[in-house]
Order: C-alpha cells, then sequence, then structure tokens
C-alpha cells in the first residue's frame, strides 16, 4: 500500500473520529467494541509508523489547515504510542472498574461506549493540536481537549472527583482564556506590523518574526506563558494537575500526564519561536528556566508529604514537567533535543506507572500509601511493574529517562548555568529520596490487608513492558534507528527557532 | 457606541450585586445581548461580507439565548438548596469592580494613549477582572459559570475592538469551545447537585496538598 502524505494525515485524522462515533451510539455489544477499538487505534498506529517512514524532516508538509513538520511528527509519535497503550490497555482496566467483586463501576450499566467515546475524541483532539497550521486554531483546540478531558475526569462523578473536574475546568479555562487574551495581541501585532494576510498562520508569522514590534510582543508573551503555562502545570498556576490526574480513571491519568501537558508545551514553543526575536531570548529564557525550576521545588515538597499514590504520580509528572520546560528556556541543542527525547520517555513510562497504580487501587481498594504493605508477597507481578516503572520514572539506569535527563542536566552545564543544574540536580535527589521511601515501604514488609488478588492479565502485562522496553530502546539507540534520531535532530532545530 | 458602554458598566456593576440566581442568569444574557449590538455596531462599521455579521448573530444565538437558557433551566431545578450566603462576598466583589474600572482607564492611558476606543477597552478590562473576581471571591457555582462567561465576553470584546474580530475558523471554534465549556459545567453544576446537595462550591474541600 502506497500513501502519500496527505493521505495518511487525513486518515490518522478521521479513524478516532469514526470510532468515537460508533461508540457514543452504544449500539456494538462489549466485545465488539472493545476489538473495534483495538483496531482503529492498531490502524492508527500503523499509520503513524508509515508516516514516520515516509515523511520527511527537512521538507514540511504544508495545507490549507495542516502544518506538518518534524516536530509535529515528533509529537504525533507521542500521542500514537499512548493511545496504541491506551487501546491494548482499556478492556483489562474497564473489565476490573466494573468487576461485580471490586469494581468501582459496578452499579452502572454499559459505561464502555461512553468511555471510549470520550476518549478517542480526546486523543483526536490532541492530534488535531499538533497538525493545525493556525495559532488560534492551536488555542481552540487546546480548550477543547480541556473540555472533553473534563468529562473523562469526572467520569465516576463521585464527590472528590466532581471537586477535582471543577477545579479542573475553572483553573484550566481561566489560564487558558488568559493564552486567549495573548493570541489577540499577537494577532494584533501581526495586522499591525506585519499586514492582514495569512491571519495567524504559524508559518507565515515565523517566517516573518523579525518585522514584528516588539512592544507589545513582551505583552503578549507573559499572557501567553501564563496562559498555556497554566496548562502545563507550573507550579504557581498548578492547583488542578495533582487533582485531576489523581481523581481521574487511570488510563485517563495516563493520557492527562503523558500527552495533554506535553501538548500545552508544545503549542508554547510554537508561541515561543514567533516571538522570540522580538521579545529576546534573555526574557524568555530567564521566565522559562524560573518557572521550570520552581515547579520541581514545589513538587519535591508536595511528594515527601504525599499519602495518595496517583497524588506522588502527579507531582512527580510536575517534575518532569517543570524540568522540560527549564531545559527550552535553555536554548541549547542538546538541551532542546534531549527535552523532546524526555517528552517520548515521560509519556510512555508515566502512562505505565498510571496504569499499575489503578490496578493497586482496584487490588487494595485504597489509594492510600499507608494503608499497603507487602506487596511484594502478595501481588508480586504489580510490584515488579510498580517498582521498574518508579526507578524508570526518578532516571535511574538503564531506563530512557536516565538518558533524556543525563543531557538535560548535561544541558544546564553546557549553556553556562552551572548552578541552575546543581539545583536541579539536588531537587531530583529529594525527588528519589521522597518517592522511593514511600514505594519501598509498600512493597517490603509485612501484608495486613486483604486485597482482591494478582489483577494483572496478560496484554495489558505485555503493554508495560513493551511500554518500558520502547521508552529504553529509543533512547539508547538513539543514534542507530536513523529515522528517529533525524526527526530529532529537525524537532530540535525548529525549537530553537530554525524553522525548516 | 458610548451608550453602550454606559450600559455595559451598569450591567457589570449589577452583576456583582445580585445573589439571586435567576436574576444573575438574566443579567447575563442582557450583557450578552449588549456585546452582540456592539459586533452588529462594529462589524456593520467596517463592513465585509458575512464576517461582519456572523459574529454579532452567533453572539446572539450562543451567548444570548443557549448559554443563559441552558443556565436558566439548570437554575429552575435548584428548588431546595441548602444555601451558605454571605452578603459581605457581594460588597467585596462591588468594590473590586470598581477599582477595576479606574484601573482599566489607568492602563488604557499608559499603554494606548489617546486611543479611539478608549471606554470600550477599559470596559472589557472591568468585564476580565470583574469575572475573576466573581469567581474568585463567590462560591455558588452558577455565579461562577457566569463569571466565566463574564471573563469570556470581556476578552471577545476587547478582541473585536483591537483587531476587529479573529480570523472566521478560530473565530466558530472560539464559540464552539465557549458552548462546549457551558454545556460541561452544566452538567457537572447538576451532577454537583446530585452528590452534594447543593452548588455552593465551598463544601467542596476535600482534595488539599
Amino acid at each position: 500500500m502506497n500513501f502519500n502524505i496527505e493521505a495518511l494525515i487525513y486518515i490518522i485524522l478521521a479513524l478516532p473520529v469514526i470510532f468515537s462515533a460508533v461508540a457514543a451510539t452504544n449500539l456494538p455489544g462489549r466485545e465488539l467494541l472493545h476489538w473495534l477499538n483495538r483496531i482503529f487505534a492498531t490502524a492508527v498506529g500503523g499509520a503513524i509508523i508509515l508516516l514516520t517512514g515516509s515523511f520527511n524532516p527537512e521538507t514540511p508538509y504544508i495545507g490549507e489547515y495542516i502544518y506538518f513538520d518534524a516536530l509535529s511528527m515528533w509529537m504525533m509519535i507521542i500521542i500514537g504510542a499512548l493511545y496504541f497503550a491506551f487501546a491494548w490497555t482499556s478492556k483489562a482496566y474497564l473489565d476490573r472498574d466494573t468487576n461485580k467483586r471490586y469494581g468501582y463501576l459496578r452499579r452502572f450499566g454499559r459505561l464502555e461506549g461512553r468511555f471510549y467515546a470520550l476518549s478517542h475524541i480526546f486523543v483526536w483532539i490532541m492530534l488535531v493540536v499538533v497538525v493545525v497550521n493556525n495559532l488560534g486554531l492551536m488555542w481552540v483546540a487546546i480548550e477543547a481537549t480541556t473540555l472533553v478531558s473534563a468529562l473523562l475526569v469526572a467520569f465516576k462523578f463521585t464527590r472528590t472527583s466532581l471537586e477535582a473536574t471543577w477545579k479542573y475546568v475553572m483553573v484550566c479555562t481561566v489560564g487558558i482564556c488568559l493564552a486567549l487574551l495573548g493570541t489577540i495581541i499577537v494577532y494584533y501585532i501581526q495586522l499591525n506590523s506585519i499586514g492582514s494576510a495569512n491571519p495567524l498562520d504559524w508559518l507565515y508569522l515565523s517566517q516573518h518574526s523579525s518585522e514584528i514590534n516588539p512592544a507589545m510582543a513582551k505583552f503578549a508573551f507573559c499572557f501567553l506563558f501564563v496562559g498555556y503555562g497554566t496548562k502545563i502545570g507550573l507550579a504557581p498556576m498548578h492547583a488542578w494537575l495533582p487533582d485531576a490526574h489523581s481523581e481521574a480513571p487511570a488510563l485517563t491519568s495516563g493520557l492527562l500526564s503523558g500527552a495533554l501537558c506535553i501538548c500545552a508545551i508544545y503549542v508554547l514553543i510554537r508561541n515561543i519561536i514567533i516571538l522570540m526575536p522580538a521579545v529576546g531570548i534573555d526574557f524568555i529564557s530567564s521566565l522559562c528556566l524560573f518557572f521550570g525550576i520552581f515547579t520541581i521545588a514545589a513538587a519535591v515538597s508536595f511528594v515527601v508529604v504525599q499519602r495518595d499514590i496517583k497524588r506522588m504520580l502527579a507531582y512527580s509528572s510536575m517534575e518532569n514537567f517543570g524540568l522540560m520546560v527549564a531545559a527550552l528556556g535553555l536554548f541549547v541543542p542538546i538541551a532542546a533535543q534531549a527535552m523532546l527525547l524526555h517528552m517520548f520517555n515521560h509519556a510512555l513510562v508515566k502512562y505505565s506507572l498510571f496504569y499499575t497504580a489503578g490496578t493497586i487501587m482496584e487490588e487494595y481498594g485504597t489509594k492510600n500509601m499507608m494503608r499497603i504493605h507487602g506487596m511484594m508477597v502478595q501481588v508480586p507481578k504489580t510490584s515488579c511493574f510498580l517498582l521498574l516503572g518508579i526507578v524508570a520514572i526518578l532516571g535511574m539506569p538503564p531506563f530512557g529517562i536516565f538518558f533524556s535527563k543525563f543531557y538535560m542536566i548535561y544541558g544546564f552545564f553546557t549553556a553556562d548555568h552551572p548552578w541552575l543544574g546543581v539545583i536541579s540536580l539536588v531537587l531530583l535527589a529529594g525527588m528519589l529520596i521522597g518517592i522511593l521511601y514511600h514505594i519501598l515501604r509498600m512493597l517490603g514488609s509485612q501484608p495486613k490487608r486483604r486485597f482482591a488478588g494478582e489483577l494483572f492479565g496478560v496484554i495489558d502485562s505485555m503493554v508495560i513492558a513493551g511500554l518500558l522496553a520502547v521508552s529504553f530502546a529509543v533512547s539508547a539507540c538513539l543514534s542507530e534507528i536513523t529515522v528517529l534520531n533525524r526527526l530529532l535532530e529537525c524537532a530540535a532545530r525548529i525549537v530553537l527557532g530554525g524553522v525548516a | 457606541m458610548e451608550y453602550l458602554v454606559v450600559f455595559l458598566v451598569l450591567v457589570v456593576f449589577l452583576q456583582t450585586r445580585i445573589t439571586n440566581l435567576q436574576r444573575a442568569v438574566i443579567c447575563l444574557a442582557s450583557q450578552s445581548f449588549i456585546i452582540a449590538i456592539a459586533c452588529f455596531v462594529l462589524g456593520l462599521s467596517s463592513g465585509n461580507g458575512i464576517h461582519a455579521l456572523l459574529p454579532g448573530v452567533l453572539t446572539l444565538v450562543v451567548k444570548v439565548l443557549f448559554i443563559p437558557g441552558a443556565i436558566y433551566r439548570l437554575v429552575g431545578k435548584l428548588k431546595n438548596e441548602r444555601e451558605i450566603l454571605s452578603a459581605s462576598n457581594v460588597n467585596y466583589s462591588t468594590t473590586a469592580a470598581a477599582l477595576f474600572l479606574v484601573l482599566g482607564y489607568v492602563i488604557v492611558e499608559r499603554l494606548l494613549p489617546g486611543s479611539a476606543g478608549r471606554d470600550i477597552i477599559a470596559a472589557s478590562i472591568l468585564m476580565i477582572m470583574t469575572g475573576l473576581s466573581l469567581m474568585v471571591l463567590r462560591k455558588r457555582a452558577i455565579i461562577q459559570i457566569v463569571g466565566l462567561i463574564t471573563l469570556e465576553n470581556g476578552i471577545y470584546l476587547l478582541g473585536l475592538l483591537m483587531t476587529e474580530g479573529l480570523p472566521l475558523v478560530v473565530e466558530l471554534g472560539v464559540f464552539l469551545d465557549v458552548l462546549i465549556a457551558v454545556v460541561v459545567l452544566v452538567i457537572l453544576t447538576s451532577r454537583m447537585r446530585l452528590s452534594f446537595m447543593t452548588t455552593d462550591t465551598s463544601v467542596m474541600k476535600k482534595l488539599k496538598g
């Protein structure tokens, strides 16, 4: 089969919508729905692999509403990988959640259709975010992700999930409204200094970015940074993040943490590229570095006192986002590449961790880490995956995150910020101690609690192990995988402002 | 336009005083109605085909009819509500609104001295800040939704004045998002009524740290 790039992009964008329309009708039976879900996601994954093979990173594809370059391709690979993992783990999760004996959703009827429809639309909107060519449409798509994922976060409609969702919608919508204000100011700047042709078109703006009038640009950048920073979960605006991540169904938490927040980083990067010449690299750099490191510091202090396992993972996500934003603020090639690689690794590892945490919640009927002991004895398979995931997320070799974190820290030293490098190393060490303390307590000592049995099945174990292995293989052998290596180099060049 | 600004400021101040939910929704509808008229006035004065009328028509349909209608229906169901009302919040938000009006004019004088739409920009800054203060100071879900829409209206008005509206596709997307946002918030509020027997968000304080 030979498709050109345009056809592949349209296929990728069409399939999730078709499936969610089918799922929303709730007509197919449960088994059929699960299989359709897997088939569609696998087809999208296959299309993304074909696209990666045939796409030349040096020449972006330009359509009427689509702009597709190496950076978009990289983001699409991340989202596609998570989409695939989601589809192949969802049946195990939903079966467990609706299980007669211990599942939380056992009292409700057929929820699979609704869950699938919302989740696939959610993934679809994230795919739209990375392919549209227009800053305004990017804003629209990011806001739409908030709204669709809000329904997913509130999926169980418990009191706490309602509270989390309310906070999520309110905080994120206000933040995103500020980003809209920033986008409007960018448009105003464009009208005044470049002209009214191609309104808010990213490529056009980035080619004319040197003509932007600096007076208003800084103003616009502040609004954009605060707005999208809220969505990323940067420290003073992070209030929604731990709540939403901890109350959502485990699969949704994985998607939120792995894909959604980095989509916000992606849009921020697109805006930074346009405003960089006008605002000045120093201002952007210091803002990114400060808020990035501050986010890590805030996350560390909350992790140590945490009792809820998913909240702990959410704070660990915050730490990773903080590190990514700080690495973005360095503006050196190695840090930019490492940041993009870290997005990939973090997405895969964090998805597997959230899935494992969801399994533990079902096995023990609690999220409270203080009430779980002796997992090693009771549920050896789950504890194995938990330990592997935690070791991976903390950045210990040989897992993938070790490489990306290492190069990001290395970037601090090459970019003449050695002290910030030292500070972030100390903070990462604090993170490691905090998380390992909780996890090892859960794994070790004597079991004191009844449990529902080992709930890890065959397919989901394979998917989770696969995620960890792929993250390791891609990061460790990056220089051997020519396609990805070239893609990553081109994407990093785009991040640093060199438009293809 | 001057009359519109006067009415707008009046409506926004009224918004901060109202504690009755039904009246708050009607107030929101009239606020959006003023925005719609502003859309028509500005659109027809620049006058370029469908783009001149569409934002006004959309504002009328989405923000004047649909959104207040949906919230109004929800308010109708909130009968035996356990109310935790504090009158002092009302005074705070009115005082805050007065300060924001002054602040708006100060910002306009500093940033864009002598610009033509000075009053409208000040009014939109007032709306943005008042919307924020309604969301922060008031505890009831409906009032917070009203604050969100006020904030959005303010940003929309500012965009309308600064750039004569966003590109058409983006504008449609923004309207769609506002629409979905209200649907989601209405769903959440009605679930909140079932779970907590109230729509006062101050009962939701379990998640901390």
